[in-house]
């Protein structure tokens, strides 16, 4: 994946040196232990050394797996294993595993047994028949690229793997693609919006690829009429596989995901047209936005009181995209830096194009890091970020003044899950902007003491 | 007592010379996994002020680092800026045909976007395995930028986590110049990592430090838990070196002392009030200032006087049952345990991991020879495949062995459902911090209070259910 490359939209691109980057992304490894810990009823044994198990707990917390159901097991791989393969362990590892009451063990090779050659593919192989569950090799070393490579990695082994031939599509279905390629960190509520809604379209999900997903769904996959990947940043190749393998048609295709009025109108009616549901789409859509009207009458958000305020967008390319015309439109800022983690072509596409339908040449950095990020928030000096805690921190000194944390954020906690996506996301995202507005207002000191 | 789930019952000794000859080291491979040596090394870097902990690895290493210590921890309860987590993104081309081009750019370009003072190169799993020369890329590269760089083998697979603390102080040596001078009444406290850690916080080191202003004991540098390169530098200048902790300061004390003669102060953790004289004294009368510790320890006894009466009279008799579940560290469980016999009680700790006394071998045998010696159980769901999180089968065994005890006192955290008072020594409780000094006793009172006091009060269904689900045996 390409990472790097600075431009103005209208301007020239200028390479940045990247030897030396403090990346927002994780390795692949992590991306193919969230995928896998989306699989209900199995556990995932990483063939690693102690460390990585770290990258499969941000997984499992990621996936909010629940640590009485869902076991974690790792190789724990030194020096040893390193010098003389790390197989044998692996086997009895997996030997150790084998009463555990699961469907299915995915095995996650690291970095380490990767580069020495440990075959965990033969290795499974072999195991199967002392095992009752099924056994899921997933070579996804780190360096095979970030962490959305992992996730279509980890998803391209389960479509080969565990998918069975159906000759039947069963009519108005659909199978849901990485949902977990998001970085709102309650994206499971956005995934419950596209679930709700579709139900309300009398669209039957046959499978998400993955959250708490049966094996037996995933087995099921290919009876799926069509697919709807829920990121930017992955699944794309996932729903390619499901294409050429099974004919299952893509829909919602070079549109960004429903954040914002006209973003969730727009996808409300392209699901409604292919599934012959338009009346039940702009019903969605005139509630939807009465609602999210009404509501905000009724509560008065302050954040209309920014008015073309200059404005930088710093995420994933799931939720970045989208922002920008929420930021623009129903925010009335001006998006004047927007900084996405990822770079394919496809993220490129799709924000080139949202950003002339709205004639905007903002500061554009794919692939940004973190020393980036702050070289761009130096120079284009946005007065709101719509970003992480990272940017709390990295514009320190820059003169920014509200830091709307949106993704990964770490200094608030969220006990219930809030969606982006759709009417309700809109509140949330309303709900953000105005406590960050709120304590942008707060004295620093008090001028006296209270004398009681 | 007779009980299926225990898996031993004896002394510190005992369950000692039982993992010293590999009879009490867990064989599931699948169960308990802390940190790798990579983690522990850069925790240790991370804690020098303006340096660049340069991963020689892919994007997966920093994550911890990067999204939890330096963001969560750092900058937002420590008040430390940001500071990088560089990386060298190390991809399938670079595991073919090496890394070591892109790191000695990388280097070049840390020194030109971060105006460091040190660069720490660690390498990790992917560039040890490949062989890529991280030491002499260091030496090159130190020529081309304007400060130290130093390389540190840390592969994740290269040793225990406690190896790559050991290996980043060791590397930590390379920076202390030869003394100019000495710093009179002047100490460095050692072992400490980027802080807080779950072995080391904010509030401990603060009263360690109020402690040793009261002496007018001097810190250089508290390495290496927000010190400055300088600092380092001027390390060997000091007349002492101390731990709050023996465990942790021990391999850099021991090398300052073996390679330059500094005295190192070896004392266990200063919980109650014994161990917090012998922390202040054990400084302070090398440095020919005991007679100022010896007033500032009267006056700070005369203080806690209602809380050690209170903590004497309360625990007298009863039989402390010590579990640090929370962070499976054994030194805070024997330190807690000293400290419970000094008020009259029976100490048993519970389930302390032999993996974890493996790795802290020299620190248990200097706390056995200052006579710590408790009693000790360790039960089946220990060793339970899987990672440690709460487990249903510990405490299960927890609340069995307690009910064999007339009267019981927990020592741990309120995670824990035991049918006796619970003392909610948890570290995530800022209320109660610190537990070290005096101002601890002061909290360890007020913590066996509550629990002594509200020992009829419900617990909570709720917590019990979201920790252990709500199935019965």
């Amino acid at each position: 994946m390409g990472q790097g490359r600075s431009k103005r939209a209208a301007g020239a691109e200028t390479p940045v040196p990247d030897k030396c980057t403090d990346p927002y992304l994780r390795c692949a490894f992590n991306g193919a232990a969230q995928t896998a810990l989306g699989v209900a009823g199995s556990a995932l044994l990483a063939h690693s050394p102690q460390g990585c198990e770290y990258l499969v707990n941000n997984a499992f917390a990621s996936q909010e797996c629940d640590y009485m159901e869902t076991m974690t097991l790792c190789t724990k791989l030194c020096v040893d294993e390193i010098v003389h393969g790390g197989e044998d362990l692996l086997a009895r590892t997996i030997r150790e595993a084998k009463d555990l009451p699961i469907s299915a063990l995915f095995v996650l090779s690291a970095c380490g047994p990767e580069i020495v050659g440990d075959d965990i593919v033969g290795v499974c192989e072999d195991m199967q028949p002392e095992v009752k569950f099924r056994l899921v090799p997933v070579p996804c070393a780190g360096f095979r690229g970030s962490q959305y490579d992992g996730i279509d990695i980890a998803l391209d082994e389960i479509l080969k793997r565990l998918t069975k031939n159906s000759k039947e599509k069963m009519p108005n279905s659909v199978c849901l693609i990485a949902p977990h390629a998001n970085a709102n960190p309650t994206w499971i509520a956005d995934l419950d919006w596209v679930k709700r809604i579709l139900s309300q379209m009398g669209v039957r999900v046959v499978a998400t690829l993955t959250h708490r997903t049966p094996l037996a769904e995933i087995e099921n996959v290919a009876s799926a009429e069509t697919s709807l990947v829920l990121s930017h940043d992955a699944g794309q190749k996932a729903a390619d596989y499901l294409s050429a393998t099974w004919g299952t048609e893509q829909v919602c295709t070079g549109i960004p995901l429903p954040i914002g009025m006209t973003n969730t109108q727009r996808w409300l009616a392209t699901l409604g047209e292919r599934f012959d549901a338009q009346k039940a789409a702009e019903s969605m859509v005139a509630e939807g936005e009465r609602m999210v009207m009404a509501t905000c009458r009724r509560k008065w958000p302050m954040a209309r009181f920014f008015y073309r305020t200059p404005a930088a967008i710093v995420a994933d390319a799931t939720v970045g995209i989208p922002l920008v015309r929420f930021v623009c439109e129903e925010m009335e800022m001006t998006p004047e830096l927007v900084a996405l983690y990822t770079s394919q072509r496809t993220v490129r596409t799709l924000l080139e194009r949202e950003l002339k339908e709205l004639g905007l040449t903002p500061r554009v950095v794919y692939g940004t890091d973190v020393y980036m990020t702050r070289k761009s928030l130096a120079e284009v000096q946005p007065r709101v970020v719509f970003g992480s805690t990272i940017e709390r921190h990295a514009s320190e000194g820059l003169g920014v003044s509200y830091i709307v944390e949106v993704v990964k954020i770490m200094r608030q906690f969220r006990m219930i899950n809030r969606e982006y996506f759709g009417y309700t996301g809109i509140l949330n995202l309303f709900e953000c902007v105005q406590n960050e507005w709120t304590m942008g207002w707060r004295s620093k000191e008090r001028s006296y003491e209270a004398k009681w | 007592m007779k009980n299926d789930s225990i898996v031993f019952h004896g002394n510190l000794q005992q369950l000692l010379a039982k993992v010293e000859t590999g009879e009490m080291i867990p064989k599931l491979q699948a169960s308990h996994a802390p940190m790798c040596k990579f983690f522990t090394a850069y925790y240790v870097i991370s804690g020098i002020r303006h340096v660049v902990p340069l991963v020689h690895g892919p994007t997966g290493c920093p994550l911890y680092m990067s999204d939890f210590v330096r963001t969560r921890e750092c900058c937002e309860i420590r008040g430390v800026p940001l500071e990088p987590t560089a990386c060298t993104a190390l991809d399938e081309s670079h595991v073919i045909y090496g890394g070591e081009g892109k790191l000695l750019e990388a280097v070049r370009e840390a020194y030109a976007k971060y105006h460091p003072d040190l660069i720490v190169i660690l390498s990790c799993c992917c560039s040890g395995i490949i062989g890529d020369d991280v030491e002499s890329i260091a030496r090159e590269a130190e020529k081309l930028v304007g400060c130290r760089v130093l390389a540190l083998r840390s592969e994740g697979f290269g040793g225990d986590f406690r190896s790559g603390y050991e290996d980043a102080f060791r590397l930590i040596l390379d920076l202390m110049e030869p003394p100019k001078k000495t710093m009179k009444g002047t100490i460095n406290i050692l072992g400490a990592r980027w802080g807080p850690t779950p072995t080391e916080f904010n509030w401990d080191m603060d009263e360690i430090e109020r402690l040793l202003g009261k002496v007018k004991i001097k810190i250089n540098a508290i390495i290496a838990g927000g010190c400055t390169v300088e600092q380092i530098t001027h390390a060997r200048e000091v007349e002492l070196n101390a731990s709050w902790c023996y465990d942790w300061g021990q391999k850099l004390g021991d090398l300052m002392q073996e390679r330059y003669g500094i005295p190192y102060s070896r004392t266990g953790q200063p919980y109650g009030p014994e161990a917090t004289k012998e922390w202040i004294l054990g400084v302070a009368t090398p440095l020919g200032m005991e007679k100022k510790a010896l007033a500032v320890i009267e006056r700070e006894m005369r203080e806690v006087k209602p809380d050690l009466a209170y903590l004497k009279k309360a625990l007298a008799g009863k039989t402390a049952i010590i579990e640090i579940s929370e962070f499976p560290g054994p030194i805070r469980a024997l330190s807690l345990a000293r400290m419970a016999e000094e008020f009259g009680a029976h100490p048993v700790v519970i389930n302390v991991h032999p993996y974890t006394i493996k790795e802290r071998m020299p620190s248990i045998k200097f706390l056995l020879e200052t006579g710590v010696n408790p009693e000790i159980i360790l039960t089946k769901g220990l060793f339970k495949l899987g990672s440690f999180r709460s487990s249903k089968e510990t405490e299960d065994e927890l609340e069995e062995i307690v009910r064999t005890y007339d009267d019981a006192i927990f020592f741990g955290n309120a995670g824990r459902f035991p049918p006796c008072p619970v003392v909610n020594l948890t570290l995530m409780n800022p209320a109660f911090q610190p537990q070290y000094g005096f101002r601890g006793i002061k909290n360890i009172a007020a913590l066996v209070r509550q629990a002594l006091e509200n020992k009829d009060l419900p617990r909570s269904r709720l917590f019990k259910g979201m920790l252990y689900g709500t199935r019965t045996k």
